[in-house]
C-alpha cells in the first residue's frame, strides 16, 4: 500500500509537472558538448541555466516561464541541423540561442529562413545579416578598434606581426586589424597563417624574432594558442614584443601558464573577474549553484547568458516569440548582463569591450571601452 | 647569422623530440607488428602524470615514478586483455587499439576535464651560446635523448634480451623451440614501448599544450617517421625522424607551416607507394 501511494504520488506529481510544462515557452540552447569546442560546453550550459533563472524570476517571456531545451552542436553542420530541426519542428521550440562555429551558424540560418528568432553569441568574424538572426558575439571591430590605439599609446606598439590559424575568422580579423594599425601609425612586419592543429611554432618564432616586431596579434585558437604562447616565452620573446589575442579566455590562459604569460593581453567582452558587481555576482552564483561541477566562467560560455537575456527582452517587447513581431521591435533593444549593458543596433549589439593583462596568470582588466560599435553593415 | 644557428638548433630539437615520441611506437610496431593506434594516448597519459601529481599535492619529482608505474600497469593490462590476442592480425589490432585510444581519451576527459593544463618547465631560462641563446630545457632534453639512444643501441646489440628479441622477430616458432618464452617477451616489449611513449609525454609536456586529444599529433608524426625510416631498427628510426623533422622545419622556415606539413605528407605517400619498407631495412 505504501509503495502504491508512493507510485501514485510520483505519477500525479509527474502529471502536474507536465501540465505546467505545457504553459512554458521552449527555448533551444545550442552549445558544443563535443568536438573542438567541447571545452566550452559546461560553461555555456551553466550560463544558460542562470539566465533562465533570471528570466523566469522577472516573469519569463510574455508572462510565461521559459524552459530550456539543449542540443549538441559541436558536430558537423549537417548533423547539427538535424538536431536543431528536431527541437524546432518536433518539440515546438520557439526561439534559439547558439554558441558554436560559423559553419554551423551558416547551416542554421539556411534552415531557419528567418522564421524563428535566433541569437548567435560566439566571438566571430562579423558579417552575419540573415533575417531574424541577432548577434551578441564580439566582432573584430569591437575587439580591435579601441584596443590597437590603446596599445600604441600606452605600450608603444608600432610594428605588428599577425599570426593566426588558417581559416576565415583569423583572416577576417587581421583584415580589419590592418586598418586600425595603419590608422594608429603602426606598420605590419609580418603576417602568417598556420594549419589548425599545429604544435611546432619554431619557424614562426624565428621569423617573429627577425621581424623586429614589438606587438603580436594572436588569432590562434585553443591548443594551438597554448602551444604558441609557451614556445614564445621559452625563446625569451616577451622581452621583445607584447602579445594581444582576441580569443584568449581563462582556459587558454591556464594552459599557457603564468610563467609564459608576461606581456600577454586579451581583448574580449567578458572576463571572469571583470571589475563590476554584476560580474562578481555571476561568478559567485556559478560556484554556489553548481558546486564542484562549476565550470570556469569564460567569455565564450558566458555569452549564452547574454543571448538568452536579449531573446527574452525582444520577446517581451514584441509580446510574443513570433519572428516577424520580434523583427519589428528588435532594433534598439537594451539589456544588461555581467558584461555591462548592451543595445541592439541593427542585428548586432553595441557593447562593452575589455582589455585584460594576463601576465600574472589571471586576467586583470587594464582598460574598458563602453558602447563599442560592431562595425557590421547589413543591406 | 643568428637565424641560421637558431634553425640548426630547432632542427636538432625537432629530431630529438620526434625520436623520443616515435621510439615507443617503433618498438611495438617494429618488433610486435602491432600498429598501436593508442600510442598517442600513452604519450598523453605520460603528460598527465604531472597533472595528477600536482592535483594530489605530491612533490613534482614523483611524476616520473607515477608515469612509469601507472602507464606500465595500464599497458600490462592492455597487453593481457586486448593486444595478446591480436598478434599477427594487423588490421584487427589496428581497429582494437583505435577503440582503445578513444576509451583512454574519454576516461582522461572524465577524470581531468577537457581543459588545458600547464606543466611548468622543470628548467627555466636559456643557455647563451654567444651568437644565439636557446631554451635550457630543450638543450637538456636533446642531450638526454642522445644518451638514451646511444645506450639503447649499445644494449640492443650486446644484451641477451636484444638477441632473444631479434630471434623472436626473425622466426617466432624457432625461437620458442629454442626455449625463448615469446609470450613473456612480447608482453615486455609492449609494456616497455608504452612506457617509453609515456616518458616522451612526460618529458615533452612542459613544451606542449596538455589536453586529452594531444596524443593524435604524436601518433601521426611518429607514424610518418617510421614509414620513411623503416621498421625494426634504431637506425631506421633515426633516419626517419631526421628526414621528417628536416623536411618539416626546413620547409616551414623557407616557406610556411602549411608547406612543411604538405611536404611531409607527400613524402610519406611516396614512401608507402614506392618503398613501403622504408629507407633502412636490415633484413
Amino acid at each position: 500500500m505504501k509503495t502504491f501511494m508512493k507510485l501514485l504520488s510520483v505519477t500525479v506529481g509527474g502529471l502536474m509537472i507536465s501540465t505546467v510544462a505545457q504553459a512554458q515557452t521552449k527555448i533551444g540552447v545550442l552549445v558544443p558538448d563535443s568536438g573542438p569546442g567541447g571545452l566550452f560546453g559546461p560553461s555555456a550550459r551553466q550560463a544558460a541555466e542562470l539566465a533562465a533563472q533570471d528570466i523566469n524570476a522577472a516573469g519569463g517571456i510574455g508572462g510565461e516561464p521559459i524552459e530550456l531545451v539543449f542540443a549538441d552542436v559541436g558536430v558537423p553542420p549537417a548533423q547539427a541541423v538535424q538536431s536543431v530541426q528536431r527541437l524546432w519542428r518536433g518539440q515546438g521550440v520557439e526561439g534559439f540561442v547558439g554558441m558554436h562555429d560559423s559553419a554551423v551558424r551558416a547551416a542554421l540560418t539556411g534552415q531557419f529562413k528567418g522564421e524563428v528568432p535566433y541569437v548567435y553569441t560566439a566571438v566571430y568574424e562579423g558579417g552575419e545579416c540573415a533575417a531574424s538572426t541577432y548577434v551578441t558575439g564580439e566582432t573584430p571591430a569591437q575587439q580591435l578598434d579601441p584596443v590597437i590605439p590603446w596599445l600604441t599609446e600606452n605600450k608603444g606598439a608600432s610594428k605588428w606581426y599577425l599570426i593566426g590559424n588558417d581559416y576565415n575568422w583569423p583572416r577576417d580579423t587581421n583584415a580589419v586589424a590592418k586598418g586600425y594599425i595603419a590608422d594608429s601609425g603602426g606598420e605590419i612586419v609580418g603576417e602568417e597563417y598556420v594549419p589548425l592543429g599545429t604544435s611546432d611554432f619554431d619557424a614562426s618564432l624565428v621569423r617573429i624574432k627577425g621581424s623586429g616586431a614589438d606587438a603580436i596579434l594572436v588569432t590562434l585558437v585553443g591548443g594551438d594558442s597554448v602551444g604558441f604562447n609557451i614556445a614564445y616565452s621559452a625563446f625569451g620573446l616577451p622581452e621583445q614584443a607584447l602579445r594581444v589575442g582576441t580569443l584568449i579566455e581563462e582556459n587558454t590562459l591556464a594552459g599557457i601558464g603564468a610563467a609564459n604569460a608576461a606581456g600577454l593581453y586579451s581583448s574580449m567582452g567578458y572576463f571572469a573577474n571583470l571589475p563590476n558587481d554584476a560580474a562578481a555576482a555571476y561568478a559567485a552564483r556559478i560556484s554556489d549553484t553548481f558546486g564542484d561541477q562549476a565550470a570556469q566562467p569564460n567569455g565564450l560560455g558566458q555569452s549564452v547568458y547574454d543571448g538568452l537575456v536579449l531573446l527574452a527582452a525582444m520577446g517581451n517587447a514584441a509580446g510574443s516569440m513570433d519572428a516577424a513581431a520580434i523583427a519589428g521591435v528588435a532594433d534598439g533593444t537594451s539589456f544588461s548582463s555581467p558584461r555591462g549593458s548592451a543595445t541592439l543596433d541593427g542585428n548586432h549589439v553595441a557593447q562593452s569591450v575589455y582589455l585584460a593583462d594576463g601576465s600574472s596568470g589571471s586576467f586583470e582588466v587594464v582598460a574598458s571601452f563602453d558602447s563599442v560599435p560592431h562595425g557590421v553593415a547589413c543591406n | 647569422m643568428e637565424s641560421v644557428y637558431l634553425f640548426a638548433l630547432n632542427f636538432t630539437w625537432q629530431i630529438a623530440a620526434l625520436a623520443l615520441l616515435a621510439l615507443g611506437l617503433a618498438m611495438v610496431f617494429g618488433q610486435l607488428k602491432i600498429m598501436n593506434m593508442a600510442h598517442g594516448e600513452f604519450v598523453m597519459m605520460g603528460a598527465y602524470s604531472w597533472v595528477l601529481v600536482a592535483q594530489m599535492g605530491w612533490p613534482l619529482v614523483l611524476a616520473v615514478p607515477v608515469c612509469v608505474l601507472g602507464v606500465g600497469a595500464i599497458a600490462f593490462v592492455v597487453e593481457r586483455v586486448l593486444v595478446r590476442h591480436l598478434y599477427a592480425r594487423p588490421f584487427d589490432s589496428l581497429l582494437a587499439t583505435w577503440a582503445l585510444s578513444i576509451i583512454i581519451r574519454e576516461c582522461v576527459e572524465l577524470s581531468f576535464g577537457r581543459q588545458f593544463y600547464n606543466v611548468p618547465l622543470p628548467l627555466q631560462g636559456s643557455l647563451d651560446f654567444g651568437i644565439v641563446s636557446y631554451p635550457a630545457y630543450r638543450i637538456l632534453v636533446m642531450v638526454c635523448v642522445l644518451a638514451l639512444f646511444a645506450a639503447l643501441w649499445f644494449y640492443y646489440r650486446n644484451s641477451r634480451l636484444g638477441l632473444r628479441l631479434r630471434a623472436m622477430v626473425e622466426n617466432p616458432n624457432l625461437a620458442q623451440a629454442h626455449g625463448i618464452n615469446t609470450t613473456r617477451l612480447s608482453t615486455s616489449v609492449f609494456v616497455l614501448g608504452c612506457v617509453f611513449a609515456g616518458l616522451a609525454g612526460l618529458i615533452l609536456a612542459p613544451t606542449l599544450s596538455v589536453y586529452p586529444s594531444m596524443g593524435i599529433d604524436a601518433l601521426i608524426r611518429s607514424f610518418f617517421a617510421l614509414i620513411i625510416g623503416g621498421l625494426g631498427s634504431l637506425e631506421g628510426l633515426a633516419i626517419g625522424t631526421t628526414i621528417v623533422s628536416g623536411m618539416q622545419s626546413g620547409l616551414s622556415a623557407l616557406f610556411s607551416q602549411t608547406v612543411g606539413y604538405l611536404g611531409v605528407l607527400v613524402l610519406a605517400v611516396i614512401f608507402i607507394w614506392r618503398r613501403p619498407s622504408g629507407l633502412y631495412n636490415p633484413r
